[in-house]
């Protein structure tokens, strides 16, 4: 799969979104192949839920058909109208543009329109809150299992004591 | 390769799937473990453990009291739960959990999976619940 580069060419937004911090460069190999090493604070979800204006759950929806992340992929590499946008799925204009639709509800994709041309654009930010809700989580539900074995390993031991005191008793 | 909205995460314990089950049901082990932080203290767990049933478990971080919460949807001992959960105070927002346990040579592997719930579809959120109840009360007042 190609790589893509989400160049973060609106700097006014993301400075809006990232709580007026200088815009970081932003590269992602792929929407939905995220590493996760990276560890976020509890605050963030806060932060994301409060910045990304479009609730995640509609990111989420938008990105789960593989039509609108191919159209993603290629608007990552710049604007492209909607005819361009349809051309290699043999779709017709119409259900090309249902699928800008539901990116654009989504907040993935902006839209200017030029006399009878409707010019489509990529919108990182919630690309970067929804990334960031699995990086958090992947971390989170991991910590959490690594406590519960240690718990269970720490019962076994404690079990393992006794029952060698026990032996020794007999 | 994860489907987007998806967070998928294995893990392999040497202990029984009964135990590694229970252990997310048992009030008395639950509050050992999930939801707690190294810094923090288990204020408040409780735990119905039934379909239907609810759980809240609030830690106690640097005098800050935050709340997990959710509702049990299914609970397949020792194989299957599947909960919603979510923090309110960090977010509106709620997520369905899956744990699935399967044995393994040396006790068992556990599959948990979340995804996120979209508001309106969850019954344990007060948006659906309030909706469908206001709803049918506009339906009974205006048949009546």
């Amino acid at each position: 799969m190609p790589a893509v580069k989400v160049k973060f060419n609106a700097a006014k937004r993301n400075a809006e979104y990232a709580n007026k911090t200088p815009a970081k460069k932003l590269t992602l190999k792929h929407y939905s192949t995220i590493r996760l090493t990276i560890r976020a604070q509890p605050s963030i979800l806060n932060r994301m839920v409060e910045q990304s204006s479009q609730p995640l759950d509609a990111v989420f929806r938008a990105l789960a058909d593989p039509t609108r992340r191919a159209m993603l992929r290629t608007l990552a590499d710049g604007e492209r109208n909607i005819g361009e946008l349809a051309a290699p799925f043999r779709m017709s204009f119409a259900a090309a543009s249902k699928h800008v639709k539901v990116l654009e509800a989504a907040g993935l994709v902006g839209r200017r329109v030029m006399g009878r041309r409707h010019v489509c654009r990529i919108e990182p930010a919630p690309l970067a809150a929804a990334d960031e809700w699995l990086r958090y989580y992947q971390r989170f539900w991991t910590e959490q299992l690594e406590r519960l074995d240690a718990l269970l390993k720490a019962e076994d031991r404690a079990a393992s004591k006794h029952s060698k005191r026990r032996r020794a008793k007999r | 390769m994860n489907e987007p909205g998806i967070v998928k995460v294995t893990y392999s314990f040497s202990a029984s799937p009964k135990r590694v089950f229970d252990a997310w049901l048992n009030p008395e082990t639950t509050g050992q473990w999930l939801f707690a932080t190294p810094t923090g203290k288990m204020v408040r767990v409780e735990i119905d453990p039934r379909v239907g049933g609810r759980f809240v478990l609030v830690d106690r971080r640097n005098g800050e009291d935050v709340e997990h919460t959710g509702e049990y949807l299914e609970i397949d001992r020792p194989r299957r739960l599947v909960f919603t959960f979510g923090v309110p105070k960090y977010s509106p927002l709620f997520s369905k959990v899956t744990i699935e346990v399967e044995p393994a040579a040396q006790g068992c592997d556990l599959t948990l999976t979340q995804e996120q719930v979209p508001v309106e579809y969850l019954s344990s959120s007060e948006k659906g619940w309030t909706g469908i109840l206001a709803g049918l009360a506009r339906c009974l007042a205006e048949s009546a």
